[in-house]
């Protein structure tokens, strides 16, 4: 019974986990420029990360392969925003310019 | 202020845990996949980091490029070493069994020595790579 | 299941192989060959073979894309344009790519149960290993006391190939003391905004 929920609950987390993956791609697709690609990868990457792991933790139950999960996915929430912050860093010395909406004049 | 200050909290966050992994790496390599090889690389790679955000002057202040030619050098002196040492206690060379007092012990250090030299190698050799490619510019013209 | 898994890995290493091949911009070729090393590295998971797809992973797509980074430095970040057709280099390409398709089909069938390999050198490896050498890792044991030379082999090339890179962009003045004050400077004048940041390579 309890091998069920959690079998249950590790699906449901890796699903989440690809669907904020595919909207990251999608994001990074039709982003019109480096700074909001930038911010649809990065976030979406970090919170499917995330759901992916959770549901590995479900799978491994509660052992130690959990908890090297758990500091697996503790150092990506310390260096995936990090590396977009440098990202993010390196386009603006490098002088891509943000794109701006185009507002009509009224 | 300077404002790379979230780069440099991060890496120096980050630093020790990359050396912790790579020499975790490397003493499990006997009871999961790791090794020198590995071992080395991430060693390496904790080096490179320091220096693409503190900068090169203070990356061969801190690990001198002498030094690591001299470390790609010495481990793998350490690897034959260990052969010559097997052979002087009277076995074939990088014959294991006769290091120490019983085969089994043998065989842990002399894997573990020839291990160690390749860690050594290794990191020595990416991190020379990488000095003699950093910090160079296009010549004009 | 595992089929669709396998399938999917190859053909995504396939498009990264044409797209490396097409793009101009180096920098886009750099960070293909990176996911292309990390796509071998889950090919390799897939065949069982964990330790070389550690390797993998660490050296193809961490080190070597740095490194190659810090060469566009030297290079520049297009591609330059062929300056004739490379009909000798094709032939020579075509050539030694069908001797070595048609010494392959001389090969044992792959993963067949009766190959040599499966008979004579694995067995006595999966099975002696436990008590000849005592390390519960076979891939180590196997790495490091039975084919040790090939090991001691393996770290001389790579010490060699290291020779080779010094040898050729020579490192002479620069790694005396003078370097210090030097990179120091060029690192202050990078940390008060001067110039382009975000990297040692200037």
């Amino acid at each position: 019974m309890l091998g069920m929920v959690l079998d249950v609950l590790s699906w449901v987390s890796i699903l989440g986990g690809l669907f904020f993956m595919l909207v990251g791609t999608v994001g990074v697709l039709r982003m019109p420029d480096v700074y909001t690609r930038l911010h649809a990868a990065g976030m979406t990457d970090t919170l499917g990360a995330g759901f992916l792991i959770l549901g590995m933790c479900f799978q491994t139950g509660f052992t130690l392969l959990t908890l090297r999960l758990l500091l697996v996915y503790a150092f990506l929430l310390f260096t995936s925003p990090i590396g977009t912050h440098a990202l993010a860093r390196a386009a603006l010395s490098g002088k891509v310019e943000p794109y701006r909406a185009h507002v009509d004049e009224e | 202020m300077d404002d790379r200050v979230i780069l440099r909290i991060g890496t120096k966050f980050l630093i020790p845990f990359i050396l912790l992994f790579a020499l975790y790496v490397q003493f499990h390599g006997d009871y999961g996949p790791g090794g020198g090889f590995q071992a080395g690389v991430i060693f390496a790679a904790a080096f490179v980091l320091y220096a693409l955000v503190y900068g090169l002057g203070r990356a061969k202040e801190v690990l001198p490029p002498g030094f690591v030619h001299t470390c790609s050098a010495l481990g793998v002196m350490i690897y034959a070493g260990t052969g010559v040492v097997t052979m002087l206690k009277g076995g074939l060379f990088l014959d294991y069994n006769v290091l120490l007092h019983d085969p089994h012990h043998g065989q842990h250090w002399g894997i573990f020595s020839v291990e160690f030299g390749v860690l050594v190698t290794v990191f020595g050799v990416m991190v020379s790579i990488f000095y003699a490619f950093a910090g160079r510019r296009r010549r004009e013209g | 299941m595992d089929a669709v898994v396998d399938i999917t890995v190859l053909a995504l290493l396939g498009v990264t192989a044409v797209a490396l091949l097409r793009i101009r911009n180096l920098v886009a070729v750099v960070m293909l060959s990176g996911i292309y090393s990390l796509l071998c590295a889950a090919l390799y998971t897939m065949l069982d073979a964990v330790d070389v797809a550690f390797t993998e992973a660490a050296v193809g797509a961490g080190i070597s894309t740095v490194l190659m980074l810090g060469t566009l430095a030297l290079v520049g970040r297009e591609t330059k344009n062929p300056t004739r057709r490379p009909i000798l280099p094709m032939f020579v390409v075509l050539v030694t790519g069908g001797v070595l398709i048609y010494g392959t089909s001389e090969m044992p069938p792959f993963g067949a149960p009766d190959n040599p390999a499966h008979l004579h050198v694995a067995p006595r490896y999966v099975e002696e290993s436990g008590h000849e050498v005592g390390v519960p890792n076979i891939v180590t044991s196997v790495l490091a006391s039975y084919r040790g030379y090939d090991t001691m082999g393996e770290t001389t090339v790579i010490f060699t190939a290291l020779v080779g890179v010094l040898l050729l962009l020579a490192t002479g003045p620069r790694n005396r003391r003078p370097w210090s004050a030097d990179e120091r400077r060029a690192d202050r004048e990078t940390a008060e905004g001067k110039g382009t940041e975000g990297d040692a390579h200037g």
